[in-house]
Protein backbone atom coordinates (compact mmCIF):
# COMPACT_ATOMS: atom_id res chain seq x y z
CA UNK A 1 0.00 0.00 0.00
CA UNK A 2 3.05 1.96 0.88
CA UNK A 3 4.53 1.56 -1.83
CA UNK A 4 2.32 3.19 -4.35
CA UNK A 5 3.70 6.88 -4.11
CA UNK A 6 7.53 5.90 -4.55
CA UNK A 7 6.60 3.53 -7.46
CA UNK A 8 4.36 6.39 -9.46
CA UNK A 9 6.88 9.74 -8.85
CA UNK A 10 10.01 6.70 -11.32
CA UNK A 11 7.67 6.75 -13.85
CA UNK A 12 8.53 8.65 -16.65
CA UNK A 13 10.31 11.11 -15.21
CA UNK A 14 10.93 13.19 -18.30
CA UNK A 15 7.31 13.89 -18.93
CA UNK A 16 6.65 16.45 -16.04
CA UNK A 17 9.95 18.64 -16.10
CA UNK A 18 9.31 18.93 -20.21
CA UNK A 19 6.09 20.20 -20.17
CA UNK A 20 6.29 23.01 -17.24
CA UNK A 21 9.71 24.50 -18.47
CA UNK A 22 8.79 26.19 -21.88
CA UNK A 23 13.01 27.31 -22.47
CA UNK A 24 13.98 23.06 -22.99
CA UNK A 25 13.34 22.33 -25.85
CA UNK A 26 16.16 20.82 -26.78
CA UNK A 27 14.94 16.92 -27.84
CA UNK A 28 11.45 16.56 -28.18
CA UNK A 29 10.02 14.16 -25.40
CA UNK A 30 8.85 10.93 -25.84
CA UNK A 31 5.55 11.01 -28.03
CA UNK A 32 2.76 10.50 -24.63
CA UNK A 33 0.45 8.23 -25.88
CA UNK A 34 3.37 5.53 -25.59
CA UNK A 35 3.69 6.12 -21.61
CA UNK A 36 0.18 4.44 -21.57
CA UNK A 37 1.29 1.07 -23.05
CA UNK A 38 4.53 0.30 -20.85
CA UNK A 39 3.57 -1.91 -18.23
CA UNK A 40 3.91 0.77 -15.44
CA UNK A 41 0.86 2.45 -16.20
CA UNK A 42 -0.89 -0.78 -16.37
CA UNK A 43 0.47 -1.52 -13.08
CA UNK A 44 -0.44 1.62 -11.76
CA UNK A 45 -4.03 2.13 -12.96
CA UNK A 46 -4.90 -1.70 -12.00
CA UNK A 47 -3.87 -1.02 -7.96
CA UNK A 48 -5.35 2.15 -8.49
CA UNK A 49 -8.53 0.65 -10.26
CA UNK A 50 -8.78 -1.77 -7.17
CA UNK A 51 -8.18 0.70 -4.59
CA UNK A 52 -11.05 2.96 -6.05
CA UNK A 53 -13.27 -0.12 -6.13
CA UNK A 54 -12.45 -1.21 -2.70
CA UNK A 55 -13.27 2.37 -1.50
CA UNK A 56 -16.63 2.54 -3.79
CA UNK A 57 -18.25 -0.62 -2.29
CA UNK A 58 -17.34 0.14 1.27
CA UNK A 59 -19.26 3.67 0.77
CA UNK A 60 -22.08 2.16 -0.49
CA UNK A 61 -24.90 1.54 2.06
CA UNK A 62 -25.37 -1.83 3.09
CA UNK A 63 -29.26 -2.28 1.24
CA UNK A 64 -28.29 -0.76 -2.23
CA UNK A 65 -26.06 -2.57 -4.85
CA UNK A 66 -22.60 -1.27 -6.18
CA UNK A 67 -23.88 1.12 -9.01
CA UNK A 68 -22.43 0.30 -12.51
CA UNK A 69 -22.72 4.29 -12.91
CA UNK A 70 -20.09 5.14 -9.71
CA UNK A 71 -17.84 2.28 -10.42
CA UNK A 72 -17.20 3.75 -13.99
CA UNK A 73 -16.63 7.43 -12.17
CA UNK A 74 -14.41 5.60 -9.68
CA UNK A 75 -12.32 4.05 -13.04
CA UNK A 76 -12.26 7.34 -14.61
CA UNK A 77 -10.98 9.02 -11.53
CA UNK A 78 -8.14 6.59 -11.44
CA UNK A 79 -7.71 7.05 -14.82
CA UNK A 80 -7.24 10.65 -14.47
CA UNK A 81 -5.14 9.85 -11.39
CA UNK A 82 -3.14 8.09 -13.18
CA UNK A 83 -2.07 10.39 -15.98
CA UNK A 84 -0.93 12.78 -13.05
CA UNK A 85 -3.09 15.58 -14.49
CA UNK A 86 -0.85 16.40 -17.21
CA UNK A 87 -3.40 16.34 -19.82
CA UNK A 88 -6.44 18.70 -20.02
CA UNK A 89 -9.10 15.38 -20.06
CA UNK A 90 -7.85 14.45 -16.51
CA UNK A 91 -7.70 17.26 -15.08
CA UNK A 92 -11.36 18.06 -15.89
CA UNK A 93 -12.16 14.40 -14.93
CA UNK A 94 -10.64 15.28 -11.28
CA UNK A 95 -11.80 18.96 -11.09
CA UNK A 96 -15.23 18.35 -12.41
CA UNK A 97 -15.60 15.15 -9.55
CA UNK A 98 -14.58 17.15 -6.75
CA UNK A 99 -17.21 18.88 -4.50
CA UNK A 100 -14.80 21.70 -4.20
CA UNK A 101 -14.28 22.67 -7.60
CA UNK A 102 -13.90 26.10 -7.28
CA UNK A 103 -11.23 26.05 -4.64
CA UNK A 104 -9.47 23.47 -6.53
CA UNK A 105 -9.59 25.72 -9.18
CA UNK A 106 -8.13 28.57 -8.29
CA UNK A 107 -5.25 26.97 -6.22
CA UNK A 108 -3.83 24.25 -8.47
CA UNK A 109 -5.88 25.29 -11.48
CA UNK A 110 -4.54 28.84 -11.49
CA UNK A 111 -1.69 28.14 -13.27
CA UNK A 112 -3.71 26.28 -16.01
CA UNK A 113 -6.12 29.72 -16.31
CA UNK A 114 -3.17 31.65 -16.57
CA UNK A 115 -1.40 29.91 -19.57
CA UNK A 116 -5.53 29.79 -21.11
CA UNK A 117 -5.34 33.34 -20.98
CA UNK A 118 -1.70 33.67 -22.62
CA UNK A 119 -2.96 31.52 -25.35
CA UNK A 120 -5.92 32.80 -26.55
CA UNK A 121 -4.51 36.62 -25.95
CA UNK A 122 -1.68 35.60 -28.92
CA UNK A 123 -3.45 33.63 -31.69
CA UNK A 124 -7.07 34.81 -31.95
CA UNK A 125 -6.37 37.60 -34.75
CA UNK A 126 -3.72 35.60 -36.24
CA UNK A 127 -5.33 32.34 -36.04
CA UNK A 128 -8.26 33.24 -38.51
CA UNK A 129 -5.12 33.57 -41.40
CA UNK A 130 -2.92 31.20 -40.43
CA UNK A 131 -4.71 28.18 -39.91
CA UNK A 132 -3.23 25.19 -42.06
CA UNK A 133 -4.99 24.26 -45.52
CA UNK A 134 -6.82 20.84 -44.19
CA UNK A 135 -8.58 22.66 -40.96
CA UNK A 136 -10.67 25.16 -43.43
CA UNK A 137 -12.95 22.50 -44.61
CA UNK A 138 -16.25 22.76 -43.07
CA UNK A 139 -16.34 18.62 -42.33
CA UNK A 140 -13.16 18.65 -40.70
CA UNK A 141 -14.42 21.42 -38.58
CA UNK A 142 -17.36 19.82 -37.68
CA UNK A 143 -15.21 16.67 -36.95
CA UNK A 144 -13.21 18.42 -34.68
CA UNK A 145 -16.16 19.70 -32.82
CA UNK A 146 -17.45 16.42 -32.82
CA UNK A 147 -14.19 15.43 -31.22
CA UNK A 148 -14.09 18.48 -28.82
CA UNK A 149 -17.52 17.01 -27.05
CA UNK A 150 -16.23 13.26 -26.50
CA UNK A 151 -13.04 14.07 -24.79
CA UNK A 152 -13.46 15.60 -21.72
CA UNK A 153 -12.94 19.52 -20.90
CA UNK A 154 -11.97 20.22 -24.41
CA UNK A 155 -14.69 21.73 -25.72
CA UNK A 156 -12.86 25.14 -26.45
CA UNK A 157 -9.40 23.98 -27.69
CA UNK A 158 -7.59 25.01 -30.66
CA UNK A 159 -7.22 22.15 -33.05
CA UNK A 160 -3.28 20.99 -32.10
CA UNK A 161 -4.49 20.68 -28.83
CA UNK A 162 -7.36 19.12 -28.97
CA UNK A 163 -5.83 16.46 -31.55
CA UNK A 164 -2.71 15.89 -29.07
CA UNK A 165 -5.41 15.83 -26.17
CA UNK A 166 -7.51 13.08 -28.11
CA UNK A 167 -4.78 11.21 -28.91
CA UNK A 168 -3.77 10.65 -25.44
CA UNK A 169 -7.06 10.04 -24.64
CA UNK A 170 -7.68 7.61 -26.81
CA UNK A 171 -4.47 5.86 -25.43
CA UNK A 172 -6.12 5.94 -21.67
CA UNK A 173 -9.27 4.65 -22.58
CA UNK A 174 -7.15 1.19 -23.92
CA UNK A 175 -5.34 1.21 -21.21
CA UNK A 176 -8.93 1.14 -18.88
CA UNK A 177 -10.50 -1.35 -21.32
CA UNK A 178 -7.77 -3.85 -21.20
CA UNK A 179 -7.42 -3.47 -17.27
CA UNK A 180 -11.13 -3.47 -16.37
CA UNK A 181 -11.29 -6.57 -18.83
CA UNK A 182 -8.53 -8.30 -17.13
CA UNK A 183 -10.45 -7.47 -13.57
CA UNK A 184 -13.65 -8.72 -14.84
CA UNK A 185 -12.10 -12.21 -16.58
CA UNK A 186 -10.31 -12.66 -13.31
CA UNK A 187 -12.94 -12.12 -11.12
CA UNK A 188 -15.62 -14.39 -13.18
CA UNK A 189 -13.11 -17.09 -13.50
CA UNK A 190 -12.82 -17.10 -9.49
CA UNK A 191 -16.05 -17.26 -9.23
CA UNK A 192 -17.15 -19.98 -11.86
CA UNK A 193 -14.14 -22.13 -10.43
CA UNK A 194 -15.00 -21.92 -7.12
CA UNK A 195 -18.65 -22.27 -6.67
CA UNK A 196 -19.57 -23.84 -3.86
CA UNK A 197 -17.80 -21.57 -0.92
CA UNK A 198 -21.09 -19.38 -0.52
CA UNK A 199 -21.37 -20.51 3.01
CA UNK A 200 -18.00 -19.07 4.21
CA UNK A 201 -18.12 -15.23 5.48
CA UNK A 202 -17.02 -12.79 2.69
CA UNK A 203 -13.64 -12.64 2.10
CA UNK A 204 -12.27 -9.25 0.71
CA UNK A 205 -9.88 -9.71 -1.81
CA UNK A 206 -8.99 -6.41 -2.32
CA UNK A 207 -7.80 -6.26 1.66
CA UNK A 208 -5.91 -9.39 1.26
CA UNK A 209 -3.84 -8.30 -1.99
CA UNK A 210 -2.84 -5.27 -0.38
CA UNK A 211 -1.71 -7.49 2.33
CA UNK A 212 0.27 -10.36 0.44
CA UNK A 213 1.78 -7.06 -1.49
CA UNK B 1 0.86 23.49 -20.79
CA UNK B 2 2.31 26.36 -22.65
CA UNK B 3 5.20 24.62 -24.12
CA UNK B 4 3.22 23.05 -26.79
CA UNK B 5 3.13 26.23 -28.16
CA UNK B 6 6.85 27.00 -28.11
CA UNK B 7 7.93 23.22 -29.87
CA UNK B 8 6.16 25.02 -33.24
CA UNK B 9 8.42 26.96 -35.41
CA UNK B 10 7.55 30.48 -34.05
CA UNK B 11 9.30 32.01 -37.28
CA UNK B 12 7.42 35.58 -38.12
CA UNK B 13 3.58 34.80 -36.78
CA UNK B 14 4.40 33.60 -32.92
CA UNK B 15 2.14 30.34 -32.13
CA UNK B 16 0.97 29.80 -35.60
CA UNK B 17 -0.01 26.34 -36.37
CA UNK B 18 1.82 25.17 -38.98
CA UNK B 19 0.49 23.09 -41.72
CA UNK B 20 2.83 20.23 -41.35
CA UNK B 21 2.13 20.11 -36.92
CA UNK B 22 -1.62 19.14 -37.87
CA UNK B 23 -0.62 16.97 -39.91
CA UNK B 24 1.72 15.22 -37.97
CA UNK B 25 -0.95 14.89 -34.99
CA UNK B 26 -3.69 13.39 -37.79
CA UNK B 27 -0.68 11.30 -38.48
CA UNK B 28 -0.18 10.23 -34.85
CA UNK B 29 -3.93 9.84 -34.67
CA UNK B 30 -4.16 7.25 -37.31
CA UNK B 31 -1.58 5.24 -36.01
CA UNK B 32 -3.57 4.71 -32.48
CA UNK B 33 -6.71 4.01 -34.27
CA UNK B 34 -6.93 -0.08 -34.90
CA UNK B 35 -7.77 0.34 -38.34
CA UNK B 36 -3.96 1.87 -38.95
CA UNK B 37 -2.78 -2.09 -37.91
CA UNK B 38 -4.31 -3.50 -41.21
CA UNK B 39 -4.29 0.10 -43.15
CA UNK B 40 -0.28 0.04 -43.36
CA UNK B 41 0.35 3.66 -43.96
CA UNK B 42 -0.91 5.24 -46.33
CA UNK B 43 -2.09 8.60 -46.13
CA UNK B 44 -6.00 8.64 -44.68
CA UNK B 45 -8.16 12.43 -45.32
CA UNK B 46 -8.10 14.03 -42.15
CA UNK B 47 -11.66 14.32 -42.01
CA UNK B 48 -11.60 10.49 -42.07
CA UNK B 49 -9.00 9.91 -39.25
CA UNK B 50 -11.37 12.43 -36.86
CA UNK B 51 -14.11 10.09 -38.29
CA UNK B 52 -12.87 7.14 -37.12
CA UNK B 53 -11.67 8.55 -34.01
CA UNK B 54 -14.52 10.38 -32.30
CA UNK B 55 -16.32 6.59 -33.46
CA UNK B 56 -13.45 4.46 -31.73
CA UNK B 57 -13.41 7.11 -28.57
CA UNK B 58 -16.92 6.36 -28.18
CA UNK B 59 -16.75 2.64 -28.77
CA UNK B 60 -14.11 2.60 -25.92
CA UNK B 61 -15.98 4.57 -24.13
CA UNK B 62 -19.46 2.13 -24.12
CA UNK B 63 -17.03 -0.88 -23.36
CA UNK B 64 -15.69 1.21 -20.44
CA UNK B 65 -19.68 1.64 -19.50
CA UNK B 66 -20.25 -2.29 -20.17
CA UNK B 67 -17.32 -3.23 -18.11
CA UNK B 68 -17.99 -1.29 -15.35
CA UNK B 69 -21.45 -2.73 -15.01
CA UNK B 70 -20.17 -6.47 -15.34
CA UNK B 71 -17.98 -4.99 -12.32
CA UNK B 72 -20.56 -3.43 -10.28
CA UNK B 73 -22.53 -6.94 -10.69
CA UNK B 74 -19.73 -9.26 -9.58
CA UNK B 75 -19.08 -6.27 -6.48
CA UNK B 76 -22.60 -6.79 -5.41
CA UNK B 77 -22.41 -10.52 -5.10
CA UNK B 78 -20.07 -10.64 -2.31
CA UNK B 79 -18.91 -14.44 -2.62
CA UNK B 80 -15.68 -13.60 -2.90
CA UNK B 81 -13.25 -16.43 -1.77
CA UNK B 82 -9.70 -16.70 -1.72
CA UNK B 83 -9.19 -17.92 -4.75
CA UNK B 84 -10.11 -14.85 -6.25
CA UNK B 85 -8.13 -12.98 -3.90
CA UNK B 86 -5.20 -14.76 -5.38
CA UNK B 87 -6.18 -13.66 -8.66
CA UNK B 88 -6.44 -10.23 -8.17
CA UNK B 89 -3.01 -10.39 -6.35
CA UNK B 90 -1.27 -11.99 -9.42
CA UNK B 91 -2.88 -9.42 -11.10
CA UNK B 92 -1.11 -6.60 -9.59
CA UNK B 93 1.99 -8.03 -9.11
Amino acid sequence: MASVPSSSSSSSPSQPKTRKKPGQNSSPPPPPQTKWQTGTQERLYSRRLVDALRATRDRTQVQESVGSRAVKEAADSALALTARGQSRWSRAILFGRNSCRRKLLVKAGGKIRRHRRKQHGAPPVAAAAAEPGVLKEQKVKERLRKLGRLVPGCRKLPAATLLEEAADYVAALELQVRTMRALAEALSAATVSAPEEEETEAVDPIAIAEQGS
Amino acid sequence: MSSRRSRSRRSSNSSRITEEQIVELVSKLQDLLPEARSRSSERVSASRVLQDTCNYIRDLQQEVDDLSERLADMLATTDMTSAQAAIIRSLLM
